[in-house]
């Protein structure tokens, strides 16, 4: 998918003028945010399950070499072939070979936000197969040309009059309103493919080392329908998914769904164990696993190792006030919010993501619902303080710092400031608020009033009153 | 009430306060005060280094940390009218000095004694009763810092409530950001206002009189906003709620800012009454 995480200042203006979306954020961030609540609420072992789901995770991490090895073995034995992606056009090369090799024109492909990272899609068509989306969302925005905004619900920027229009346009459809009738009608276009598919490709939400499994939670069936019917199934799914045990399975399956979307339980769970043993009813005949490091062993190096705890659950985007000013878009990649505004610089470096790490109030709204735990707020401040050591501040930027350390070290200096400020300010403003400052502050009084500066500092009217100089 | 004899407290006032709202710095005086603190206010004192440590200008941040503390040397507590102030000090500070021990055992033992006013007020000094005179319908915004960072969430209410002329009222999505955020503010201009507005939205529903906070930063952007528009509520600090509030100079305040133009308890710019 195209990286413009840069422009997301640009972006995060078109998105605040943008009506439709304004609403439809409004309208889903507080619904899931609604049903976690009460989710929550209901759910007295909420502490102790995120606490243990922490810990597992921190566990699978910091021992990942091992549990990936005992993952590969045990999902060879069990007849999966496991491919490991370095960097995303190895991914890529992988992909499409599989592709070719297996003979595969068309894919049916489901919940998969890494094969976002790579641009699985146009890999595949490069080598001349044709990729349906297949969960209702992503179906819709593919026939929109357009890049998911949510991590669980990729189209929440599309109304139902958008996505009326699009159905009439791209599968011929009558124009309606109806919800229902609108699923419907995705669900016939797509049953067909599933038919006729040659390839099921999905994501995973975990990997299972004792058995060499690949969990897939879902609320709708596309994605079972996708990892069953179709000859050959292939997951792409990053190196960090791994849990060390099946057991350790229940904890994040009472912990995800209701993070996400303040369900109970999703409504879909597929356990995909290798390829179709003999008796077997269903199930793919050839299982391909691409296991994305694409950047993460990296990470795992480094201070920010938890990141890759993420279950992708999306609560703190919901949460996140930022998120729900500008969307998903914004952000410029794969990942949004709070989890895409550390994830996307790690993941691409910084001076591709520059802005991201800026965009946050560090209100911390994030790290109090995330479910394992990750301590977003304080990567955000590490993030841009690598970017200062590493030199991607402005100029601009780094005098003002400079300047205001000179003035803040010294209180006589800053005194000083604060009685030309004093003086300048009632002038200017005869004790009133001030409606226009100068750039770069300019932007703050577009639409606020910023305070004129006090006729004399506290410090000055603690010296008169008090006469003490200390 | 815990104690016998006075407390020494050492008052950081904030720098946003000192130029912006010296009435907060009043205010908070006054209360310390009123419920037995001796207050002592250390003049080279200046400001905790937040705007630069939040932009990840740590060489600077680590400057300021260095000169805070040595602007407060000596024990005991250290009180702010400010969530974020202390908030940083007491978790900034062990991360700006985590590879060099000694300064940071220093950080640790400063952290440990500062306090934001109404934590300090309700959990150390006990305080049932502010004794406070103030008047009017009240809401009360969480600044994020106070609430996330500190973990204070009742006392500020238990106070308020306990105003007799205060009629207190939650906002909905009163935890929710003002869209301040320092930095941000400057940085994304445009979100941070429609975060604030979201926030005044809340606010005005309320039907209050007044918006109170524990950050002055909180009550600039929504006092700001405020301002512009005209609406008709005013916004006020915590701490001059407490200490009775705007229009009654106190004896200090009122012989002290002699020749300010306003009285203390007015949140400057920030209009609207
Ligand atoms: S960072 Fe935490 S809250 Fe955000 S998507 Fe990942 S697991 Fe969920």
């Amino acid at each position: 998918m195209e990286l413009n995480a840069n422009a997301f200042g640009r972006n995060a203006r078109k998105a605040l003028h943008d009506k439709t979306l304004q609403e439809a954020l409004g309208r889903t961030t507080g619904r899931f945010l609604a049903h976690r609540d009460a989710a929550i609420a209901a759910f007295p072992e909420f502490e102790a399950t995120r606490e243990r789901a922490s810990r597992i995770k921190q566990d699978a991490l910091d021992h990942l070499d091992a549990y990936l090895a005992r993952f590969i073995a045990e999902a060879e034995q069990r007849g999966a072939i496991v491919h490991v992606a370095r960097d995303a056009a190895q991914a890529r090369e992988i992909a499409a070979r599989i592709a070719r090799d297996e003979g595969v024109t068309l894919a049916v492909k489901s919940k998969s936000m890494a094969s976002e990272e790579i641009s699985f899609n146009e890999a595949l068509q490069g080598a001349g197969v044709t990729v349906v989306e297949s969960d209702l969302g992503e179906f819709i925005i593919q026939l929109a040309g357009e890049a998911p905004s949510h991590i669980i619900a990729p189209a929440v920027h599309k109304t139902r009059e958008e996505i009326s229009r699009l159905f009439e346009r791209h599968l011929g459809e009558p124009r309606t309103d109806s919800i229902p009738e609108l699923v419907g009608m995705a669900r016939r276009h797509l049953r067909a493919k599933f038919l006729s598919a040659g390839m099921g490709v999905s994501g995973g939400n975990f990997l299972v080392a004792d058995t060499g499994s690949v969990v897939l939670v879902t609320n709708e069936g596309n994605g079972r329908m996708g990892t069953i019917l179709p000859r050959v199934h292939l997951a792409v799914v990053g190196i960090e998914k791994i849990i060390p045990r099946m057991a350790d399975l229940p904890t994040f399956l009472r912990l995800l769904p209701r993070s996400a979307s303040g369900q109970a339980i999703s409504s879909y769970v597929s356990i995909v164990t290798g390829t179709r043993r003999a008796g077997d009813p269903e199930g793919p005949e050839r299982v391909h696993l691409l296991l994305l490091d694409c950047g993460r062993s990296a990470i795992l190096e480094g201070k920010y190792r938890a990141i890759l705890k993420c279950v992708r659950c999306a609560a703190c985007l919901n949460v996140c006030p930022v998120y729900q000013s500008v969307g998903g878009h914004a952000y410029g990649w794969v990942y949004s919010g709070p989890i895409g505004a550390v994830l996307t610089p790690l993941l691409v470096g910084l001076p591709e993501a520059g802005p991201l790490p800026d965009a946050s109030t560090l209100c911390g709204a994030c790290a109090d619902v995330c479910p394992v735990k990750i301590p977003l707020p304080d990567f955000l401040l590490e993030l841009r303080s690598d970017a200062r050591e590493q030199g991607w501040k402005t100029p601009g930027e780094i005098a003002a710092m400079k300047g205001y350390a000179g003035v803040m070290k010294r209180a006589g200096l800053l005194e000083a400031i604060e009685r030309i400020a004093g003086v300048l300010g009632q002038f200017f403003t005869k004790g009133k608020g001030i409606s226009g400052l100068p750039y770069p502050f300019s932007g703050w009084t577009e639409r606020r009033d910023f305070p004129a500066p006090a006729a004399r500092p506290f410090r000055k009217l603690w010296k008169i009153k008090r006469g003490v100089t200390r | 009430m815990r104690a016998e004899g006075p407390i020494p407290v050492s008052l950081f006032f904030t720098c946003l306060a000192d130029a912006f709202s010296p009435g907060v710095c009043i205010a908070t005086v006054e209360v310390l005060e009123r419920f037995g603190a001796t207050v002592r206010v250390p003049l080279s004192q200046t400001c905790c280094g937040q705007p630069a440590f939040n932009s990840g200008n740590r060489k600077e941040a680590r400057a300021m940390a260095r000169k805070f503390l040595r602007s407060f040397p000596d024990d005991g507590y250290i009180v702010t009218p400010s969530g974020s102030c202390a908030a940083m000090v007491k978790h900034g500070y062990p991360v700006l000095f985590r590879d060099e021990p000694p300064m940071l055992s220093r950080a640790r033992a400063v952290g440990e004694r500062i306090h934001e006013l109404s934590q300090f007020l309700v959990d150390v000094l006990g305080v049932t009763d502010p004794k406070s005179d103030f008047s009017g319908k009240v809401t009360y915004h969480d600044s994020c810092h106070l609430r996330r960072g500190l973990g204070v969430v009742e006392a500020p209410r238990k106070l308020l409530r306990a105003v007799p002329g205060v009629e207190f009222v939650e906002m909905e999505e009163s935890d929710r950001c003002c869209g301040f955020g320092g930095v941000f503010s400057v940085k994304y201009p445009q979100i941070s206002c429609r975060m604030t507005e979201r926030k005044v939205e809340r606010i005005l529903a309320t039907g209050a009189s007044y918006v109170t906070s524990g950050d002055l930063g909180c009550l600039l952007s929504i006092g700001g906003l405020i301002s512009r528009v005209g609406y008709p509520v005013k916004p006020i600090h915590l701490a001059e709620i407490l200490a009775g509030g705007t229009g009654r100079p106190s004896s200090f305040a009122a012989d002290a800012a002699s020749g300010d133009a306003r009285p203390p308890g007015t949140v400057r710019g920030a209009g609207g009454r």
